[in-house]
């Protein structure tokens, strides 16, 4: 995942990071470009000038909108239309199905939502995954290591959007047909609290409304679990493989022959050095929920960006999906750079 | 009389049977991945039956016309008539006894089941194989060759890590109507990078080996070097991927299926079967419940094998 192409050279970490922002310009234009060759080179759809035009004009104010924001040029000169649009700060507007709205502005009321599911997800998964990850290196071989390693399998062999029903199926339906305590099968609570980050959860916590944050979690709990049960298996295999790793190393030796207990030996020394591919591994998974938490999203009503570009794929809505794919790629892009100069700042053997 | 190098080739292919021999041997060893293999190679032979265990026509009859269909799908639904839709229970007094139910056309949910099969593994076979192929051919020349078009090839497999698939999906969809070579064509094109990277970072340290010079000093043409050679010794991590990537892509298939990509809605295949379970998720639970579980089973089969496999061909657990 990260490249480490000129090891050993005297390269300084700000070259480095230079280096890849422009990498991260390159990308995001080819990104876009693509992207909009193929939502715009195509019929699907909402047609992007449409929400521009209302029924009372008349055909020559259209052809006036449409010249205006290059629709009439081939498709290669549209999309530099598109861009010095974007620098105006215009992303165009969505279709009905967002009440016409300017597609950045749909996109980032929802944001927040995706956001906050992504933080919980993570934390879920760093919360289990870990802790299942050291106990199986601890017990190498015997019955929590088993147990992780199915756990894994299960994880990335259940269709996420089954295992999102079967949560809704127990823990609403079945909890609340045998009068259990139950928690809510989807959706999220309507933005109630005064609106500072957008954040809802946090925004409650500042707003100091308790009772709207402690409904936003109860929303949370089943697709935040939904999204970790994917790769929490995954992350305690990577912990238990690199701690094994660094336990047959001769600092451990040397540390147990000191005459530590193992405890002091696998807490103080070992999993310093054992947890640095969890933290690639978190990063770039906490990146792709930002972006790739669709289905999830879909399944349980989250009203976050995954589940209104699901909407706009199907509306045919090129320029909500253009916003979408763009931050996206952002996304993917710098959490990368971040993961590896991160690598750097924790692992001090790792030169640029 | 044996010529010196007929021995020296028969020596080598004695290696190798030893070779896959001990591998077999580790295999057996591992009781999780007998499961695996047998869950798998039960699939295999149910999809290859599956067209004379079930009637076929059974996926393509319509409800309202000829007498495939009992039921309309509005009495399917109706309050009342749901409970006896359930699993295991004969639903109207006839001689058919349905185990797992009916789907929401109101067709046998096993039979649908046991027609999908063959539908979702042939897409994942299809699918991993050319992105496999593909990504091990450019990543192996990019990995040897090195240099600007490495550089090249890095960029673009950047360029498809940052790139959404489901619009990817959409435009395709759009593109060239919703039809099963289009979906396989949208997720190969976002599964060939992984491939690329894995196979190249294997080339990269195999190259460096004192063996590839040796060769180069006895005159061996690069070609020869890079597809006798080099990538035959580090296919081994590519083995592992394929295997769990079946797994993988069988859910993603049917997640695109279940989203709405589907060429039909009333196509047997397992997505499509849990899509027309999901608005009736709390009142028909089982249209939803099987189809899934059935995935599951069939991802987790290949993933059982692919962890064994990389357990096996790990050559530090090997010696």
């Amino acid at each position: 995942m990260c490249q480490f192409r000129i090891q050993g050279s005297s390269l300084k970490i700000y070259e480095y990071i230079i280096r890849r922002l422009i990498l991260l310009f390159f990308v995001l234009f080819a990104v876009s470009a693509l992207v909009f060759y193929l939502v715009r080179g195509f019929p699907t759809g909402i047609a992007p000038w449409a929400p521009y035009i209302t029924s009372r004009m008349t055909p020559e104010q259209i052809d006036r909108v449409i010249k205006a924001h290059g629709f009439d040029r081939p498709i290669w000169e549209q999309f530099f239309y598109w861009l010095r649009d974007i620098f105006n700060g215009d992303w165009g507007l969505t279709g009905t199905w967002a009440q016409g709205r300017p597609a950045n502005e749909v996109f980032f009321d929802h944001f927040p939502y995706t956001v906050e599911l992504s933080i919980f997800g993570t934390i879920l998964t760093v919360a289990i995954g870990v802790p299942l990850g050291i106990i199986s290196a601890i017990k190498n071989n015997k019955f929590p290591d088993h147990l992780s390693r199915i756990i894994a399998l299960a994880g990335y062999s259940t269709p996420s959007y089954w295992f999102g029903f079967m949560l809704q199926l127990v823990f609403f339906y079945y909890f609340s047909l045998w009068g259990l305590p139950y928690l809510p099968s989807s959706g999220a609570p309507d933005f109630i609290v005064p609106k500072i980050t957008g954040l809802p959860i946090f925004d409650g916590l500042l707003a100091g409304n308790l009772g709207y944050v402690w409904d936003e979690f109860l929303h949370l709990i089943l697709p935040a679990f939904s999204l970790s049960f994917i790769s929490l298996g995954f992350l305690a295999r990577i912990v238990r493989a690199s701690l094994l790793e660094v336990l047959r190393q001769d600092y451990i030796t040397m540390a147990r022959s000191k005459g530590l207990s193992e405890r002091v030996v696998i807490y103080r020394h070992a999993l310093k050095n054992a947890l640095i591919p969890a933290v690639t591994l978190t990063g770039i998974f906490f990146a792709a929920l930002l972006g790739g938490a669709m289905i999830t999203e879909f399944v349980f009503s989250w009203p976050g960006v995954g589940q209104q570009a699901l909407r706009a794929v199907f509306q045919g809505d090129s320029n909500f999906l253009l916003v979408y794919s763009f931050v996206f790629a952002i996304v993917i892009v710098s959490a990368n750079l971040v993961v590896d100069v991160l690598y750097a700042f924790i692992d001090p053997r790792i030169k640029y | 009389m044996q010529s010196r190098e007929e021995k020296v080739r028969k020596g080598e292919w004695e290696a190798r049977i030893a070779d896959l021999k001990y591998t077999l041997h580790l295999f057996r060893k591992n009781p999780l991945v007998m499961i695996g293999t047998i869950i798998t190679l039960f699939f295999v032979a149910l999809a290859l039956l599956s067209n004379i265990i079930v009637d076929p026509n059974l996926a393509y009859a319509s409800g309202y016309e000829g007498g495939m269909y009992r039921f309309d799908r509005k009495y399917m639904w109706s309050a009342g008539h749901i409970i006896n839709w359930g699993p295991g229970i004969s639903i109207y007094s006839g001689p058919e006894f349905f185990y797992l139910g009916t789907d929401g056309w109101g067709r046998d949910l096993l039979a649908m089941i046991i027609l999908s099969i063959p539908v979702d593994l042939y897409n994942a076979v299809v699918i991993v194989s050319i992105a496999a192929v593909f990504g091990t051919l450019i990543g192996a020349i990019a990995g040897y060759v090195g240099g600007i078009f490495d550089e090249a090839i890095l960029r673009i497999t950047d360029i498809f890590f940052a790139f959404p698939g489901l619009v990817l999906a959409l435009v395709f969809a759009a593109m060239f109507g919703r039809t099963m070579e289009t979906l396989q064509l949208a997720i190969v094109l976002v599964w060939w990078p992984p491939y690329v990277r894995l196979i190249r970072g294997q080339i990269l340290s195999e190259k460096e080996k004192p063996y590839v010079e040796a060769l180069r000093a006895l005159g061996a043409s690069h070609i020869r070097i890079l597809f006798r050679h080099v990538l035959l010794n580090s296919i081994f991590p590519i083995l592992v991927q394929i295997t769990m990537d079946l797994g993988g892509v069988i859910l993603t298939f049917s997640a695109l299926m279940f989203l709405g990509f589907s060429p039909s809605p009333s196509m047997p295949e397992l997505g499509n079967l849990a899509a027309d379970g999901y608005g009736h998720i709390f009142d028909a639970p089982w249209v939803m419940i099987f189809p899934g579980l059935v995935m599951l089973v069939i991802s987790l089969a290949f993933n059982l094998v692919g962890d064994g496999l990389r357990d096996v061909l790990d050559p530090r657990l090997r010696r």
